[in-house]
């Protein structure tokens, strides 16, 4: 529309707007965004809850989004989903994924560095509890993110699940003077030797199983074997590979 | 029940050693339970000759055990009515004791020297001897005297590594009357006794009989009993026990077979395992006490499978400890820490007001577990090593999104794990639709898949594979071994160029196999014995 207008050729309100510049279609769809605050909404929703046509919910989140009153958010549950928020509200956790995402994908080089920083910590204390670990890596100001104390109990959990550290339950004696009986406590999993062995230890390849170590502990085609068959110790590849010295 | 891969893995271990036609016997047994001479006959389509001699081999070397029901027979081999007819039952444990010879070996000359280990040999190659063929043998071969080769014999009594021999044909009562009698003197559920295990039971000697040796009495018997039957095959062949149906009143009376305890073999072994484990998770120190525990407490152990061993004190085991001059450095206070870090979740070693036991079960399951995590690493990849070892602890269900969630993995990648590791069989997956009507989450629905372990399904299917794997080792040896077979009939002075090079790879082939087979069977003992 060109801005040289006679006084008579002034726009006049249109009458279905409302003051803050939205048509009433705008206006449903926006108030339905609105409504679930930092929980956002998907667009097949807006278009079920609002009775409007798609092309004009559409056309609405186009406007509303070029006016900044709303913002597209990735839902971390479920990445194909279009999901609104309004743009005064911070997308929730359960839409984010939380501390451990980043732009709706894992923050894998975050979560890692976490990780070994905790393993860390673990070492040094010998025996650690999730609250003495968390005070040690806040004190430390390694990372901005606000991490709370359930967050350090998921990196926990991840680590004995990666058989770096064993969960133990305090017996209140030895190691664990000082800790309260029955609180739960971590331990580094590692042997306790010193000198050239704990030198040779470490650098060890980690201890692989009786089955793991021959080439039909780990064969994907180990039910299709017969000693016959196409599939047999007589023709297997992995064999040839394995006695190929 | 035998595994398919267990009786395939057997029937092999008996087709080396004893040939086809013992084999075909085997796998009959193997695979139908307990028949008669009859019905073996009738299934395996050989003579009864043939299948006579077949079992005489197996029985001699401890394979199969012959027994009769005390109930009537009935079905295809009725006899008269009430008429007792002599079964016979593939032993599937000492078909496979017959891979861990050497072994068993160690385990004897380690602790009772060379003389003892050699006298025990020979009961392992012949299966069962009586005292004049072990006297006979052992004069042939190294001229030892009578009274060195039954002292020997004593002390292999006395150590248990030597029995006397079954009963040849038991009677053994039906299984109600046992299992009642069980299930009143226990609180627990009874799980009913195998047959296999029902006729052993009935077919061992007393305890005081078993392992009961006297010097020069056999020698005695074996002589009245050589007055009246034929003379004995010559010392050195492998043997066949004599009739079975004939008179052998004086045999069970005065003279006894005497063959490897097995028993006794198999729990040493389940020692040295757990030292192991010990040794692996913790440092020497700890292993050293533990050992020493089982020291101190063998003698109180009844059976392989205990669960616990016997309480004993701090100053019982530090007393075994020092014992051994190797740790005579190691001072009270740190087999006391020792104790307390077994003690600790989980748990390896129980306290109770001052005194310790092993708890067998907890370091079988840990080094079990240790196994099978090494596979599901290997075999699928990191994610799914700690999403096994999620479930395996969680024990119960747990679906998709959840399991991402704990293991920091994205979604797509979890599932597509979890999905190859349910079609291999390493877990079970239920289905849950929430909402919807059955016909499906497309009517407003939705479906959750839910994920676990079962640990005893798990087990079953691992020990399979491992029977699979034991037998494509041997097969592929076999092949080897084939493939070459001109350069190893070659004189060492011809073998030149590519045939050395054959000669030496082939060499190498054997020596990795074999030692992935022993290997390999310490893993089938934990998993099968243990």
């Amino acid at each position: 529309m060109s801005r040289l207008q006679s006084p008579s050729a002034l726009k006049r309100k249109r009458p279905d707007s409302n003051s803050q510049g939205m048509t009433d279609q705008e206006s449903v769809v926006y108030k339905l965004i609105h409504e679930k605050e930092n929980m956002g909404i998907w667009v097949r929703d807006i278009k079920r809850s609002s009775n409007l046509q798609d092309t004009i919910v559409n056309k609405s989140i186009k406007t509303l989004l070029d006016k900044g009153m709303i913002k597209e958010v990735i839902n971390v549950q479920n990445k194909t989903r279009k999901t609104y928020l309004a743009a005064e509200f911070e997308p929730s956790p359960e839409l984010t994924g939380g501390a451990w995402y980043d732009d709706g994908n894992l923050d894998v080089d975050f979560i890692n560095a976490v990780k070994k920083l905790c393993s860390q910590k673990i070492k040094q204390l010998k025996v650690a509890t999730v609250e003495s670990v968390m005070d040690s890596v806040k004190a430390s100001g390694a990372f901005k993110a606000d991490l709370k104390k359930n967050h350090f109990e998921e990196i926990f959990g991840a680590l004995v699940l990666d058989n770096e550290v064993m969960e133990v339950e305090s017996n209140g004696m030895g190691e664990f003077a000082g800790i309260k009986v029955g609180k739960v406590c971590y331990k580094a999993i590692g042997k306790r030797r010193v000198g050239a062995a704990a030198a040779a230890a470490a650098a060890a390849e980690p201890r692989i199983g009786a089955m793991a170590s021959i080439p039909c502990g780990v064969c994907p085609r180990i039910s299709s074997c017969t000693p016959d068959g196409v599939i047999s110790p007589g023709t297997c590849v992995y064999y040839q590979k394995w006695l190929d010295f | 029940m035998v595994s398919q891969h267990g009786i395939l893995y057997a029937v092999h271990l008996i087709t080396n050693q004893f040939g086809n036609l013992v084999a075909k016997v085997c796998e009959c047994l193997l695979r139908n339970g307990a028949l008669t001479l009859q019905a073996i006959v009738r299934r395996t389509e050989l003579s009864p000759a043939k299948v006579r001699n077949c079992l005489l081999v197996l029985i001699q070397h401890n394979c199969a055990q012959a027994f009769i029901l005390e109930e009537s027979v009935s079905g295809e081999d009725a006899g008269e009515p009430g008429k007792a007819l002599t079964q016979y039952i593939a032993l599937f444990v000492n078909i496979l004791h017959r891979v861990r010879f050497s072994k068993f070996m160690d385990v004897v000359s380690k602790e009772l020297g060379g003389s003892c280990g050699e006298l025990f040999r020979g009961l392992l190659e012949h299966g069962r001897l009586t005292v004049k063929q072990i006297v006979d043998r052992a004069g042939a071969n190294a001229k030892e005297s009578t009274n060195t080769v039954q002292e020997d014999l004593g002390k292999l009594v006395m150590a248990h590594y030597v029995e006397c021999c079954p009963a040849p044909e038991p009677l053994v009562p039906p299984p109600d009357a046992d299992t009642k009698k069980r299930a009143k003197s226990s609180k627990v559920m009874v799980e009913p006794l195998t047959l296999e295990q029902r006729v052993m039971a009935v077919a061992m000697p007393s305890a005081m009989r078993r392992f009961s040796f006297v010097p020069n009495a056999d020698q005695v018997a074996d002589d009245q009993q050589n007055v009246n039957q034929p003379p004995s095959k010559d010392v050195g062949e492998k043997r066949k026990l004599h009739d079975l149906e004939s008179d052998t009143a004086l045999e069970e009376e005065v003279e006894c077979n005497w063959r490897a305890n097995f028993e006794e073999l198999l729990r040493r072994l389940r020692h040295k395992t757990c030292v192991d484990t010990i040794k692996v998770r913790f440092d020497d120190a700890a292993a050293t006490v533990l050992s020493a525990m089982l020291e101190a407490s063998r003698a109180e152990e009844d059976k392989v499978k205990t669960a616990n061993s016997v309480p004993l004190s701090l100053n019982t085991i530090y007393e075994e400890v020092v014992k051994n001059e190797k740790n005579h450095s190691m001072t009270f206070d740190h087999v006391r820490t020792c104790l307390e870090e077994l003690s600790c979740p989980p748990t390896f070693v129980k306290t109770d007001d001052e005194s310790y036991s092993i708890d067998f079960t907890k370091i079988t399951e840990a080094a079990q577990s240790e196994e099978i995590e090494s596979i599901v690493l290997k075999r699928f990849g990191e994610t799914a090593y700690k999403i096994f070892r999620l479930l395996f602890r969680a024990g119960c269900l747990m679906e998709t999104d959840k399991i991402a969630d704990r293991i920091f993995a994205e979604k797509k990648e979890t599932s597509k794990t979890l999905f190859k590791m349910w079609q291999d069989g390493y877990l079970l997956m239920e289905k849950l639709v929430v909402g919807g009507t059955t016909t499906g989450p497309s009517y407003g629905g939705s479906s959750y898949l839910l994920w676990k372990v079962n640990k005893r399904l798990l087990r079953e299917t691992i020990l399979d594979e491992m029977f699979h794997a034991a037998l494509n080792l041997n097969l592929r040896l076999a092949h080897e071994i084939d493939q070459n077979k001109e350069v190893l009939n070659l004189p060492p002075d011809k073998r030149e160029g590519p045939d050395k090079q054959k000669f030496d790879r082939l060499r190498n082939v054997r020596l990795l196999i074999h030692s992935s087979l022993m290997k390999l069977d310490d893993a089938i003992m934990l998993f099968h014995d243990f």
